[in-house]
């Protein structure tokens, strides 16, 4: 299965130039807990609801101070067209819980580490149900037809 | 930042105790040498595409250029 068919959530995006104040009131207004921080459409960080709790009002950063001051850099991202085992790999060899996704060096969406558990358990529970029909039912479609009737 | 295919990524241990990563450069995605860049980690042997942040070096691999205008 490819990324891009997987049900990804549409990129929350603010510029590196915008403040603090305005990056939360972003996550308030769009109902997300990070951001993407872009130069242009380029992703350059990611800030999220903790950060801006443990580097912004701890370190008393001032909320008319520049959101890139917070942000995390080094963007761990993927390609659109990479395959969802490539995205779990992803989350498993780095300390990340939201991954980017990226058509070439422009964002395009965002999936989390919750997003993927979520699929894989509604997958499972899928496997599941076929699988609980062939134990309560083991020779359904073993059972002869209907005999034709002879004249 | 300015790297070229086989050039070398490191990013320092953020904490005590935890090790620098190392990767190489297999794909330079940006325009003129610019991020982002598919790197193959040392310690995974996967790849991963990664728009460096400012706790990461390049160190550039012999024969390579080291900038754009040279």
């Amino acid at each position: 299965m490819k990324i891009s068919d997987f049900a990804l959530r549409e990129p929350v995006v603010i510029g590196s130039d915008a403040t603090v104040a305005e990056t939360a009131v972003l996550m308030r207004t769009s109902g997300v807990g990070s951001v993407i921080i872009v130069d242009g459409q380029a992703p350059v960080g990611i800030v999220t609801d903790r950060d801006l709790v443990t580097r912004g009002l701890a370190e008393h950063y001032p909320t008319d101070g520049r959101i890139d001051g917070l942000m995390s850099t080094g963007l761990i991202a993927i390609d659109a067209h990479r395959d969802l085992e490539d995205l779990v790999h992803v989350f498993r060899d780095h300390a990340v819980r939201r991954v980017p996704i990226v058509d070439h060096d422009r964002v395009v969406g965002i999936v989390s580490l919750d997003d993927v558990m979520v699929f894989a358990t509604e997958e499972l529970s899928s496997v599941a149900r076929v699988l609980a029909g062939q134990i309560m039912f083991p020779h359904a479609s073993d059972e002869p037809k209907t005999p034709v009737p002879t004249t | 930042m300015f790297a070229n295919v086989g050039d070398e990524l490191i990013i320092e241990g953020h904490r005590v105790g935890e090790p620098r990563r190392v990767g190489k450069v297999e794909e330079v995605r940006g325009d003129e040498g610019g991020p982002p860049y598919l790197v193959k980690w040392d310690d995974t042997g996967r790849s991963t595409l990664l728009f460096p942040g400012a706790d990461c070096r390049i160190e550039h691999a012999a024969g390579t250029t080291t900038r754009k205008d040279s």
